[in-house]
């Protein structure tokens, strides 16, 4: 049987980005197609969704507003991936953050400079404090993280409206589901753009350094590439997956801090806005690499501001989640199909003829 | 007392039922070695297709049927990319997942908030119903309660572990390489268990619709999925301790229902959380305690495993 096509052991990255662009571009084909056969009009769509993010000047913030989660979510799920481990539960440790920033902000009252940074710390010990089990579970008994995280997130979301309905509700409003407006506010940077974006990114860069250019963050590397190898090497690997585990659902609290401080600035039930599982999938766009994180971060933000834009005609927020799926699911293909290579017939019998 | 215990017992029964279903399900793709992370989404998807069905045509048996063929084709479109396109399971599980949830939220829009037209009657069995508690718990139930914990499982068993297929198919998922070279098709045995077990996420989606909580809404399913996903660890991979841990959680569950209808003094949230954290207890603490319990309960080797017949 003649073979035409031949697997690579391994592939370039130029090829793989390749084959992403084309697998992202043919999930929003795909989209646009069934948006058009369920009868909307593509153009118009197009023409509102371009003004509705790079468009103007409200696109842009929100645009801005979006990826400030997405880049510390999707930094979360990125770390953990150095390790070889897969935290779905960036969800609950976002919700865990905006918790613990909620707790300070409402009931200890001081200057802004000071009540910040104790929202901050507190929101991010919180974070650490949700992944603790799971993180426990994984280095000293080898159990499945990606379940005990994931389904921590439940418990979280519950807990947050639970705290926003019950004890932390606002009385003297009466909004529903909500807890008062917080005292105090990171400071508006640009329109509704406030300082926790270029924060965001500053921490980012400052994690990619680390990860890529420290001792730690290359023993990090080498414990998940060849847990064996690291071991046999004198690195601590049990310490280095709890170390970064930790660090990760720090990040994703981090979102969830920023998220209460800076856009919402009250504690309320679903504040997570699936911004964890949308971490998820700009860690894989990213690939691994921290500072890619920020590109995935900005295409995922487009297609979430996009979503807005798709609830104007009457679909649920939920179809972004679905478009989002489909990108993920192209990729997983075009990450596959990218190790393939077409194999010509001629090539191919003298190969046959070399081969013992 | 024992109206509580008939009461707690029936609500075990029915919320066991659907996790035991999706887990059994997720048994099969398991056994074979594919990890399908998709479960929530497929579930998410055969209840709104299994309330679609009933409100055009009455009949539950027909619903479940479309929520079946639903998780079916939702199983299919996993299968080919992680099976025949041999996609990296987790990324092609957590994509099922949310397209699953993304659009069952999309075509069940307009069904939010609408109680299902038609539902499982119960079906009381003579003699046996008038057992004190058991009975009507368990045998005045609806009909497909049988199916999930008696027929599915054992058919699954017999399979599994006394016919020459399911030795093949065991092998499949300890050592495809092995299979492959005794002549067993691994490809097409990963495909069709991996399709079959999307289909009783399917079902187990839509037998949580036209039963237990019988009204649509957005994140109906509520990490079922993942619980189910969780089971199939705590069960050791084997289809009757995949079905009773389900009623096990069923029972976790109705304690949060009796709590809530008997007023205790827990908000009903914290109730809430109990499945959720009971799955997590039930993972971690069988293998802290006992770690032979490790050895018992192995995961099939080739799990999460990619087959390429190229590499030697």
């Amino acid at each position: 049987m003649a073979r035409i096509v031949q697997r690579l052991p391994s592939v370039s990255p130029g090829r793989v980005l390749a084959w992403r662009v084309g697998a992202v571009i043919a999930a929003l084909l795909l989209t646009t197609l069934f948006l058009a056969l369920s009868g909307r009009d593509p153009a118009l769509l197009a023409e509102l969704v371009v003004r509705s993010t790079v468009g103007s000047r409200f696109g842009l913030e929100d645009l801005a507003l979006f990826m400030t989660p997405l880049v510390l979510t999707g930094a979360a799920v990125t770390v953990t991936g150095r390790i070889g481990i897969w935290n779905i539960g960036a969800e609950g440790q976002f919700y865990a953050g905006a918790i613990g920033a909620a707790g300070i902000g409402l009931f200890v009252h001081g200057p802004a400079l000071l009540v910040l940074p104790l929202m901050t710390v507190c929101g991010v010990l919180c974070g650490m404090a949700w992944i603790l089990v799971p993180t426990l579970a994984r280095a000293y008994a080898g159990v499945n993280e990606i379940i005990t995280t994931l389904l921590l997130n439940f418990v979280a979301a519950l807990l947050t409206s639970y705290l926003a309905v019950g004890p932390w509700h606002d009385r003297v409003t009466g909004a529903l589901a909500s807890t008062a407006r917080l005292p105090v506010a990171i400071p508006d940077l640009w329109g509704v753009v406030h300082w926790g974006f270029p924060l965001a990114l500053a921490v980012v860069a400052a994690l990619a350094a680390t990860l890529d250019r420290t001792r730690w963050g290359y023993e990090v590397r080498i414990s998940g590439a060849n847990p064996e190898a690291a071991r046999y090497a004198g690195i601590p690997v049990r310490a280095r997956i709890v170390a970064v585990m930790l660090l990760s659902g720090a990040l994703a609290a981090l979102a969830g801090v920023s998220e209460v401080a800076g856009t919402v600035h009250r504690l309320q039930g679903g504040i997570a806005n699936n911004f964890g599982y949308f971490g998820i999938v700009v860690a894989v766009l990213a690939r691994g690499s921290c500072l890619n994180v920020l590109p995935a971060a900005l295409l995922m933000a487009f297609i979430l501001d996009s979503g807005i834009v798709l609830q104007t005609q009457q679909l649920t927020a939920s179809t972004v989640l679905a478009i989002t799926g489909l990108v993920l699911f192209m990729i997983a293909i075009g990450d596959e199909l990218a190790h393939y290579r077409p194999v010509s017939t001629s090539r191919l019998s003298t190969n046959k003829g070399a081969a013992p | 007392m024992i109206a509580l215990l008939t009461g707690m017992l029936a609500t075990a029964v029915l919320a066991g039922g659907v996790l035991a279903l999706a887990a059994l399900g997720e048994v099969l793709a398991e056994r074979v070695g594919v990890t399908n992370l998709g479960v929530e989404g497929l579930m998410s998807l055969g209840a709104v297709v299994a309330i679609i069905t009933v409100a055009a045509t009455p009949s539950p048996w027909l619903g479940l049927l479309a929520a079946t063929a639903a998780g079916t084709a939702g199983g299919m479109v996993f299968a080919f990319a992680a099976v025949i396109m041999r996609a990296n399971q987790v990324l092609c599980g957590l994509a099922v997942a949310f397209m699953g949830l993304g659009l069952s939220a999309t075509i069940g829009h307009d069904y939010a908030g609408m109680p299902s037209p038609a539902t499982f009657g119960h079906v009381a069995i003579p003699v046996l119903s008038a057992l004190p508690v058991v009975g009507p718990a368990i045998f005045a139930q609806n009909l497909p309660v049988y199916l999930i914990y008696l027929v599915l499982p054992a058919a699954a068993h017999w399979v599994m572990f006394h016919t020459r297929h399911g030795l093949n198919m065991r092998a499949v998922g300890e050592n495809p390489a092995a299979a492959d070279a005794a002549g067993i098709a691994v490809t097409s045995m990963r495909f069709w268990y991996v399709t079959l077990g999307a289909g009783l996420a399917g079902a187990a989606g839509g037998y949580l619709t036209l039963t237990y909580v019988p009204v649509w809404s957005e994140g109906l399913i509520a990490g079922r999925g993942w619980i189910a996903l969780a089971l199939v660890i705590f069960a050791g991979y084997r289809p009757f301790a995949a079905t009773l841990s389900g009623l096990l959680f069923g029972l976790i569950t109705a304690l949060s229902f009796v709590g809530q209808a008997r007023n205790w003094p827990i908000a009903p949230a914290i109730l809430n959380m109990l499945p959720y954290l009971g799955t997590i207890a039930f993972i971690i603490v069988p293998v802290v305690v006992w770690h032979r319990m490790r050895r018992v309960m192995a995961a099939p080797a080739a799990l999460g495993v990619p087959y390429h017949r190229d590499i030697r």
